[in-house]
């Protein structure tokens, strides 16, 4: 029996002094094995392990059999989950039931029948603490173990196999265990005694890995042939030599290893047998209908909901998710084969970069999403014209930070956690939008992949018209894999923080604006306003950048708008751009749709003052923020890019509760309203696509939509039907 | 008015956060660099954001060469001590003598049941962590060749082998604020380790050295077996009269003044910034290290 699993070999190294071991381990890895097992002896093996993972940096990794009962099972899980995070994925995790205990902790073991469903219950708890399907918390009422309402995660970095070995299975392999180690001796006998439990728990018996241990030998020839006798004819897929000294490792790994291989591939390709791991049923019992999954590319980068990494993929940062599959190419080739395997299965589609959207809705449920977060680079193409390529997966805290040592920044959003894919391809409002423009301003090309898989590049002279829709309407027109900047130089900023007392509502926003108007382009920022408390003043945050790195200019600047109302707190601080935009890496988790409504205002007239004033005292808004935008982004004529609200100096938004009621209040604003920026609107009514591309701007857009997206694949953001 | 004339050790407290291990690593790396003598991480098993951190401690270790470790503090119940006295002796021996052991009675209790540990009450927390303490100094105690056994209340041990001994005298710092821990400090730990920003006054060292010492010349110990230790917070800047908040040398003076004073000789500096970790290590050690030894050799 061949079960056709890709061979492993490695090295199972004991510890008689700790360093000795660690330095086995090196040599395995040196020696380019695929794994180290290391056990300790004297020497606490979970340690040794962590130790050992901090002095490697690509065998995979396993404790050869440690006792889930030594540390509570939940505590094991966390502490390996956060162990396969720090060594990049690279953890297996073999558990033994304890027959050791009594030498390391002074408790008795059980017997072996209670051991065995003790190791049961411990895998059932290591992976309910990884699991990442329900954010519910863990609960296990077993004969061993009790776990009373646990938090879950973190999720280990990639799915972690847990093997384990023994005469009784059943309870291990029912709860989960991927593999199973035996020696050569014992193998042909257990392979029966292992499907068995394997049917038995409804799971193919492919599925489970056999891991065999194997003394050193003498001679390489022999030593070959015994382990190619035990892949073909016993199902062996992991080879660990058993405590070798250093010439039989190379021996192991330099004579025997590449000999094992040929000699097993031939033979298979001679019979016919495919290679492949079978996917654990745990995994696949978790896929979503309509989805091949068999189907989807080998070489593409998956995460699916029954995967270690999918609580962390499944939800932007504004909406909870469940796709059905999460695709996560690394280059742009890989991007088109990622659409073309979406294009073909009749699910949702969603194209996500750094999962900020809140137009672009870049989850979903039960569909595929296409996560372009790997293609993150930042490299500086020309020192001269400062010119700068950027990955769509890069976030905009990053950018900052590789643009600082030039002494250049971008004018990208006020958050450094949003990606740049979503934000640049629509607009890019801020913190030096008055002086320097919308980010799309700064574009100077971009390469994409296009509906029909193939990658294009788009510039002012090539495909031009494409360069002109994905200025402001990228979304709708393909996957942007890089964009290409030219920067500007930006030293320290002054950076002011102001808490207002907006009680006058309609006379503070009016006041504000006027200022901002007055105000030299050097100067752009934002207010925010929440939800009034019952007998307290509204109160006003306005944050604005001041770009210059002198006190007295900062000063000048800010106070003309810190008098538009009473100042009730400030910091004025002057520092990089980049601490400003700093956001360390994350994960998201959002739960729910967001309901947001936008608007590009020109001026913050009395009327506007007075219904926004309204909005606000209706309590319909818990979030409303008025960023400035005019400046250099008017100096743009409104048919250049599809970004086409160019008269404006205000961009509102507001978040509420309530879809029906928000709109109902916002649409009767309509009036004081020249346009919308489409990122911070969530309105899916078609009437919105006039407002944020009036008039001929969606006739041009329309018609590109129908030479390169005839299909209307991009539809998960502001979708332009063709 | 305790000097207890212990060498001083400055430190830092790191977030130990799994949404981005490689800053927890970078920000462990900053501490070696900044010729900073320990780095501790908090202990909270039931944590889902935190990484292990027994496991940190270990990765750290091997990526570090000089810099000393210590949990702060290492969570008891979550943590059994026959398996914790022997993880400890091997991450010893592995680092060349660098790792310390900062322990705590638990306090989470809810979140410590739900994860499967045992619940006591806060009294019952200290008798736990004093036997534990005997467990772990019988199973380093390797050179004796007997099986260790204790048939205690809270854990017992039926014969288990003894052995590894730490690479050094591995220090047992406990994190104490109320008088039953600080007496088993004094009869049994080598160190008291409190957070500075939950005392109301810093005359509190002065009440706990009181009590530590009185239950350590009980114990037949010396006062300065103990070592006196506190997690600090702070912030540089222009100065004010607040504890820690001012330029480097305002902190040295203050921190000296601890020492001088209240017999303080160790200070961890919680914080995630690697700028202010650098002040830490580059500026107020040594300032302080020098007011102190200028001080010590005056009163001598
Ligand atoms: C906290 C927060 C603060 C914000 N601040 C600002 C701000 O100051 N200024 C501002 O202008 N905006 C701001 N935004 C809005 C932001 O620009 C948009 O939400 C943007 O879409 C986020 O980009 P992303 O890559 O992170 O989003 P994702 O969720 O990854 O993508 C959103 C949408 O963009 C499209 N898209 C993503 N990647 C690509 C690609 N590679 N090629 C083509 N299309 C792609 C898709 O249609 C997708 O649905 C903010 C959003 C949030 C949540």
């Amino acid at each position: 029996m061949d079960y056709a699993h890709p061979l492993r070999f490695g090295a199972h190294v004991v510890a008689r002094t700790p360093q000795e071991a660690a330095e086995r381990a090196r040599l395995a890895e040196e020696l380019g094995l695929d794994l180290v097992t290391v056990s300790g002896e004297e020497t606490d093996t979970w340690t040794l392990l962590s130790w050992v993972a901090g002095r490697t940096g690509r065998i995979g990794l396993a404790p050869h059999l440690l006792d889930a009962a030594e540390w509570a099972p939940a505590v094991l899980g966390r502490a390996a989950a956060g162990l396969d995070l720090l060594a990049g994925g690279r953890l297996e995790l073999g558990l033994g039931d304890g027959a050791g205990r009594w030498e390391a902790s002074g408790v008795r073991p059980l017997p072996p029948e209670q051991a065995a469903t003790a190791l049961g219950e411990a895998i059932g708890i290591i992976r309910g603490v990884w699991g990442s399907d329900t954010r519910l918390p863990l609960r296990a009422e077993g004969e061993h173990y009790r776990i009373a309402g646990a938090e879950r995660g973190p999720a280990p970095a990639h799915n972690i196999p847990v093997w384990t070995g023994g005469t009784r299975p059943d309870p291990a392999i029912a709860a989960g265990a991927d593999g199973w180690l035996t020696t050569s001796g014992g193998l042909a006998a257990d392979q029966a005694v292992i499907d068995e439990a394997a049917v038995r728990a409804g799971r193919d018996p492919r599925e489970i890995r056999r891991l065999v241990t194997v003394a050193p030998r003498a001679a390489a020839p022999e030593w070959t042939g015994e382990l190619v006798a035990m892949a073909l004819e016993h199902g062996a897929g992991t080879f660990l030599v058993e405590d070798a000294d250093e010439a039989a490792l190379r021996r192991f790994a330099q004579e025997v290893v590449p000999a094992v291989r040929q000699a097993v591939a031939a033979a298979r390709a001679a019979r016919g047998v495919t290679e492949a791991a079978v996917p654990s049923s745990l995994v696949r019992a978790h896929r979503h209908p309509g989805i091949d999954y068999e189907a989807v590319p080998a070489h593409l980068t998956t995460i699916e909901p029954g995967d270690a990494g999918y609580a962390r993929v499944r939800s932007t940062y504004m909406r909870g998710g469940s796709p059905g599959l999460v695709l996560r190419p690394g280059t742009p080739a890989e991007v088109a084969d990622a659409l073309a395997f979406a294009r073909g299965q009749q699910v949702p589609l969603a194209v996500r970069s750094g999962g900020h959207g809140i137009s672009g809705r870049s989850t979903n449920h039960g569909g595929i999403v296409i996560d372009v977060s790997r293609l993150n680079a930042i490299e500086v193409l020309d020192k001269e014209t400062r010119r700068v390529r950027i990955g769509p997966g890069a976030r905009w805290s990053d950018v900052a930070g590789a643009l600082a040592p030039h002494g250049w920044a971008l004018s990208s959003g006020d958050y450094g956690g949003v990606g740049v894919g979503g934000l640049a391809t629509a607009g890019g409002v801020g913190w030096l939008v008055r002086e320097h423009g919308l980010t799309l301003d700064r574009l100077r090309a971009v390469d994409l992949v296009l509906a029909d898989g193939s990658l294009v590049r788009a510039d002012d002279t090539r495909n031009a018209e494409l360069f002109w829709a994905v200025r402001g309407a990228g979304g709708n027109f393909g996957i942007v894999t890089s964009f290409e900047f030219e920067v500007d130089e930006v030293g320290e900023v002054g950076f002011a923080q102001f808490v207002m007392d907006a009680s006058d509502t309609a006379g503070f926003l009016r006041r504000w604006g006027a200022a901002i108007e007055a105000a030299p382009r050097d100067v752009s920022g934002q207010l925010i306003i929440g939800r009034p408390r019952p007998g307290q003043p509204v109160i006003a945050q306005v944050m604005l950048v001041v770009d210059a790195d002198d006190a007295e200019t900062v000063l000048d600047r800010l106070r003309p708008i810190a008098a538009v109302a009473p100042l009730l707190d400030h910091t004025i601080q002057i520092l990089p751009y980049s601490a400003i935009m700093h956001v360390p890496p994350g994960g998201h988790d959002g739960q729910g749709d967001p309901v947001a409504r936008s608007a590009l205002a020109d001026h913050l007239t009395a009327d506007l003052a007075a219904a926004a004033t309204r909005l606000i005292m209706s309590g319909e808004t818990y979030f409303f923020q008025i960023r400035t935008v005019g400046g250099a982004v008017s100096d743009v004529p409104a048919d250049a890019t599809a970004y086409a609200g160019r008269s404006a100096n205000f961009q509102l938004v507001a978040f509420g509760p309530s879809r029906a009621r928000l709109d109902a209040i916002w649409d009767r604003m309509r009036p004081h309203f020249s346009g919308i920026y489409l990122n911070f609107e969530t309105d899916l009514r078609p009437e919105r696509l006039d407002d944020a591309f009036p008039g001929e701007t969606l006739r041009r857009l329309r018609e590109l939509k129908r030479r390169y997206d005839p299909a209307n694949v991009f539809r998960d953001n502001f979708n332009i039907t063709p | 008015m305790p000097d207890y004339g212990h060498d001083l050790l400055f430190g830092s407290f790191i977030t130990p956060a799994n949404a981005a291990p490689e800053r927890v690593l970078d920000l462990a790396q900053v501490s070696e660099d900044a010729d900073l003598d320990l780095v501790t991480f908090q202990d909270h098993p039931y944590q889902p954001a935190f990484l292990d951190t027994w496991t940190l401690l270990s990765y750290v270790a091997a990526r570090t060469e000089r810099i000393r470790l210590s949990g702060n503090v290492i969570n008891l119940p979550l943590r059994p001590p026959a398996v914790l006295a022997r993880a400890a002796a091997s991450l010893d021996l592995l680092s060349g003598g660098r790792f310390e052991l900062g322990l705590g009675a638990g306090g989470f209790w809810d979140a410590i049941e739900a994860m499967g540990g045992r619940r006591l009450s806060p009294g019952q927390g200290v008798d736990a962590l004093s036997e534990a303490i005997d467990v772990i100094r019988g199973i380093w105690d390797a050179g004796n060749k007997e099986r260790f056994r204790l048939d205690g209340t809270y854990y017992q041990v039926d014969g288990a082998k003894r052995g590894p001994a730490p690479a050094h005298d591995v220090g047992i710092w406990l994190g104490a604020y109320k008088p039953r821990m600080l007496r088993l400090i004094g009869a049994k730990a080598d160190g008291w380790l409190p957070s500075l920003p939950y005392f109301t006054s810093v005359d509190q060292f002065a009440e706990g050295n009181a009590i530590i010492d009185a239950a350590a010349a009980e114990a037949g110990r010396p006062p300065a077996a103990v070592r006196r230790l506190a997690n600090i917070s702070g912030r540089f800047g222009q100065g004010g009269d607040q504890l820690l908040s001012g330029p480097p040398e305002q902190w040295a003076e203050q921190l000296a003044a601890l020492t001088l004073e209240y017999g303080v000789s160790g200070y961890i500096l919680m914080n995630d910034d690697p700028a202010v970790l650098e002040l830490f290590g580059q500026e107020v050690a040594p300032a302080t290290r020098e007011l102190v030894a200028a001080e010590r050799s005056r009163r001598r």
